[in-house]
Order: C-alpha cells, then sequence, then structure tokens
C-alpha cells in the first residue's frame, strides 16, 4: 500500500508537479497553486470593492451588487463553471481557455462570499471610528483606507481564510471543465493504472491538505502576531521601523 | 484671562437659525449663537436637550434641517463638494466622549497619521510635531503604547492631542470627561484649561461646572432644543434666571 504510493509518485512525479508541460499546458500542483493563488489575490481586492459597493447608499452601486452577491449564494459553483463554460464561447464567440473560464468563475463566486465577510467585518466596528477618520478631515475612501479596513479585515481574518481555503479546494472542480491542474493530473494517473484509485486519490487528498493546512497555519500565526504588537508584549520594534509600519499597515 | 487678541473681529462661530429634526422630532428648534474668537463656551443642559446633535452639527457631523452655521468664515452646511466638506472638517477639532482613538494605531501614530494623509505633511515633519503634542498633553513616554494599553485619561489625551495635530482654530469637545473614571477627569481638565489659556477657541459640552467657573468665558444652558440662558459663569450659576436652569443646576449638586 505505502510502496504503491511510493511508486506512483517515483513515476508520475513529473506529471503531479507541472502536468503535461512544457508538451502541453502548464498542469499539475503548478497549475492547481497558480490557480489558487491568483483566484485569491482577484478575490481579495474584488472582495472589498463588492463590500464597499454593498454599503454605498448609491442604488446604481449598491443594486447590481447585491443581487450579485444573492445570485452567488443561491447558486452552485459547478453551475456557474458550466455556465461560463458553454456560453461565454456562445455569446462572444470566442473560445476562451478553461483555465481561463475557471480563474474568473473563482474570482466572481468567492469575491462575492467573501465581500459579505468583509461587509461584516466593517458594520461590526461601529460608527465611532468612521466619525472620528471624517472629523479629521479623511474622505470617505481615505477613512476606509487608514482606519476601517485595517481593522475590519484584520477582525475577521480567521473568516477570510476559511474563503482562502475553500477556493484552494473549490479549484479541483476545474476537472469538469478540463483545466490541467492537480486533480485532472491525478485522475489521469487513475485511468492509466486502472487498479490504485485509493493510492492515488490518497495522494491528491494528502497534496490538497498540505497546502490549506499551511495556509491555515499561517493565518494563526499573523493573528497572534498582530495581536501580541497590539497588547504591546511582542518586542518593541525601534521607532522608525513602527513609524514605517503604521504607514504601510494597510491591506495591500 | 481668556481674552487674546482675535485676528479679526468676525466671531470664529456663528450660528443662525439652527434648526435639526429627526422625523417629526425637533431637536434643535432655532439656535443662534456667537462664539467669538479665543472664546470658551461651556454647554450644559438635561440628558436629551440635543447639546451632542448642536455641537456636532458644528463639523457637519450632523446635517441641519434650516439655518447657517459659519466657522471661521466658512458656510459649513452649504452645498459643496465632498473634497471641500473634508478640508473644513480637518480645521475643526473634535474630540469624542468615547474618545475613538484608531486601535490599530499607536498613540504616536494615531496623532501623526491624518496630518500625514489628509494634508501631506511630511512624515519627520508630522512625527515631529507628534511627539511635541504628546509631551504637551503629558505622555511623552506613551508614544508607542496601543490604546488599550492606555488609562482612559490617557487615551482622551491622545485623542485631543490627535485633534490638535490638525492645527484646528477651533476646538469641539463632547463630554469629554463623561466616560472617565473620576480620578481621570483632572488630567484631561488639566490639557483643556491649558488650550484655554493658549487662547483656543473652544466649544464644550460638559457638566465639570467646576471647569466651567475656571474657564469658561459663558456658559450656554440648553433645553429642549434651545440656548435658554446665556451667560457667564459666575453669572449663570449664581443667578441662573429661568427656572429650568434653576432646576438643571439644583439635580447637579444633588
Ligand atoms: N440619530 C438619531 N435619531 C433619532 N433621534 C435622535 C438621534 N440622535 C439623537 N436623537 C434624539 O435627539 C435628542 C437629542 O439628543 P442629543 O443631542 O444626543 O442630546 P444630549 O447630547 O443633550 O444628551 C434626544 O432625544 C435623542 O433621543
Ligand atoms: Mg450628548
Amino acid at each position: 500500500m505505502i510502496s504503491d504510493i511510493i511508486a506512483i509518485i517515483r513515476d508520475y512525479w513529473l506529471l503531479l508537479l507541472i502536468g503535461q508541460y512544457p508538451n502541453g499546458p502548464l498542469g499539475g500542483l503548478a497549475a492547481t497553486l497558480l490557480l489558487s493563488v491568483l483566484a485569491i489575490a482577484f478575490a481579495f481586492p474584488v472582495s472589498i470593492a463588492l463590500a464597499l459597493a454593498r454599503l454605498s447608499k448609491a442604488p446604481l452601486l449598491n443594486w447590481p451588487v447585491t443581487a450579485l452577491v444573492y445570485f452567488t449564494r443561491g447558486v452552485p459553483l459547478l453551475m456557474l463553471i458550466l455556465w461560463g463554460y458553454f456560453l461565454v464561447p456562445l455569446v462572444t464567440g470566442a473560445s476562451v481557455p478553461s483555465f481561463l473560464t475557471m480563474l474568473v468563475t473563482l474570482v466572481v463566486y468567492q469575491g462575492a462570499f467573501l465581500s459579505e465577510v468583509v461587509r461584516g467585518g466593517i458594520v461590526a466596528l461601529g460608527h465611532g471610528q468612521m466619525e472620528a477618520a471624517r472629523a479629521l478631515g479623511h474622505s470617505y475612501l481615505g477613512a476606509m483606507r487608514y482606519v476601517i479596513l485595517p481593522q475590519a479585515l484584520y477582525n475577521v481574518i480567521p473568516s477570510i481564510i476559511s474563503v482562502f481555503v475553500a477556493t484552494i479546494k473549490d479549484t479541483t472542480l476545474g476537472y469538469v471543465i478540463n483545466v490541467p491542474d492537480l486533480t485532472f493530473a491525478a485522475s489521469q494517473i487513475n485511468n492509466q493504472l486502472l487498479t490504485q484509485p485509493f493510492q492515488v486519490f490518497f495522494i491528491l487528498a494528502a497534496v490538497y491538505y498540505v497546502i490549506c493546512w499551511s495556509l491555515s497555519r499561517v493565518a494563526v500565526l499573523t493573528e497572534r502576531r498582530i495581536t501580541r504588537r497590539r497588547a504591546g508584549t511582542a518586542p518593541q520594534p525601534t521607532a522608525k521601523s513602527l513609524k514605517l509600519a503604521a504607514l504601510t499597515d494597510q491591506p495591500s | 484671562m481668556n481674552t487674546t487678541v482675535p485676528s479679526n473681529n468676525s466671531p470664529m462661530i456663528q450660528l443662525k437659525g439652527v434648526r435639526k429634526s429627526y422625523g417629526i422630532y425637533e431637536v434643535l428648534k432655532g439656535i443662534d449663537a456667537d462664539v467669538a474668537r479665543g472664546e470658551v463656551v461651556v454647554i450644559c443642559g438635561p440628558s436629551g436637550s440635543g447639546k451632542s446633535t448642536l455641537i456636532r452639527t458644528v463639523n457637519r457631523l450632523e446635517e441641519i434641517g434650516s439655518g447657517s452655521i459659519i466657522c471661521d468664515g466658512n458656510n459649513i452646511h452649504r452645498p459643496m463638494p465632498a473634497k471641500e466638506l473634508n478640508r473644513l472638517r480637518s480645521r475643526i477639532g473634535f474630540v469624542f466622549q468615547s474618545f475613538n482613538l484608531f486601535p490599530h494605531l499607536s498613540a504616536i501614530d494615531n496623532i501623526a497619521m491624518s496630518p500625514i494623509r489628509v494634508k501631506g505633511v511630511p512624515r519627520d515633519v508630522a512625527y515631529a510635531k507628534a511627539t511635541q503634542l504628546l509631551e504637551r498633553v503629558g505622555l511623552a513616554d506613551k508614544a508607542h503604547a496601543y490604546p488599550a494599553q492606555l488609562s482612559g485619561g490617557q487615551q482622551q489625551r491622545v485623542a485631543i492631542a490627535r485633534a490638535l495635530a490638525m492645527e484646528p482654530p477651533v476646538m469641539l469637545f463632547d463630554e469629554p470627561t463623561s466616560a472617565l473614571d473620576p480620578e481621570m477627569v483632572g488630567e484631561v481638565l488639566a490639557v483643556m484649561k491649558g488650550l484655554a489659556a493658549d487662547g483656543m477657541t473652544m466649544m464644550c459640552v460638559t457638566h465639570e461646572m467646576g471647569f466651567a467657573r475656571d474657564v469658561a468665558d459663558r456658559v450656554w444652558f440648553i433645553d429642549q432644543g434651545q440656548i435658554v440662558e446665556s451667560a457667564p459663569p459666575e453669572q449663570f450659576f449664581s443667578r441662573p434666571q429661568t427656572t429650568r436652569a434653576q432646576r438643571f443646576l439644583s439635580d447637579l449638586r444633588h
């Protein structure tokens, strides 16, 4: 059993790592990581923009985004992926790479989910902080950027990380539209071996577990570090680094 | 004692026929009053009489229904671009009952952040100024402490320093000591007294009658959305003109 797994890894490690590349598209773990990182990197700012739009009093901003959020929350991700896959080429006539279809769908879907987390964090802060910032002359967006978001995002780090982890897991759904990711590579191997599905998919599960677990760990450690710094029990940074930290202490 | 030479003779703040309603409930029923340059006005009155609402209309944290408010020559409630309102607000210091320090920033960063981000003051200048202000409020040793590590009195003093960092010609205080333990009230009032002595124009909602006696040029007594009395503190405390003010003062003493 263990020897089977080792044998599979030995024989197929390159396929698992980068797919058919360079003879085909980049695939395997590399594609999964690339897809995850890009999806998270885009979904995060998108979610902040969506949250701000939902908090806006302007109906033109508020309404469409509210509709989008309700829609994406009520529809399975798989449905969105299939729609994107079949409808976009039909409507536009262009053939879109499945990787791109998957990326955009993930960004919209997880962006909408994350926007609710972000919005919750902002609302939970109450009015006092925004009022204090506005009284000092900050613009609405300036207050958001320097006062509200650094606190709101920090307070919801655990939920943000859950969405990130969910995003990574959801990249596996790209399988149904032939995104050549790690899951795709594993099922290719399974099709060749035929007799060892448990071993093959055990490897797959283990890799996903390690990625998601590491991300959770990073989140917990980050959170603890910030908490310690604010409680003042962390080693005092030098005056200079503190000044810089204060001015760069914003969500990127 | 608070007689400073005004830079010009027009009042710092002019309230003209200021009215405001929440729904059908009228909170401010026509406020007409001036605050001269360098003057310290203490506003007192029963809870719910409209003191917070009034002071918050001066920097337009609250909109008004009708009337006008001129502060340092600017009509605060005229229609204007958001940018202009932000600029006007940055020139009116405001101190909240609940401090509202930014908990993610250390004391000195709380003070230096807005001059840098709002006024574009260079960092080294802003931090030098913030250090001075911390000294002025007696907290030079707390520069790198976070709000959670400070007592209420210390937080409020940082909040005052934060407002002063924008170099406003006028400061508004909405019950700055009401959320404090009694032993911390004095340290905050001392800072405010210092400000008054330096000639700052101040509007303070407070029930600290000792402060009013020592520092105020005038006391406004507000009841049910109207300024019922406006008098120098000696006169207001010893000879209140209306029964409402008499009742308020006797309630306060008990
Ligand atoms: N946002 C609001 N909506 C409705 N009513 C309000 C609001 N804010 C204040 N009020 C009412 O206006 C009155 C005056 O409030 P306020 O100015 O806070 O009084 P004070 O500061 O003198 O205690 C109170 O009756 C209060 O209930
Ligand atoms: Mg009040």
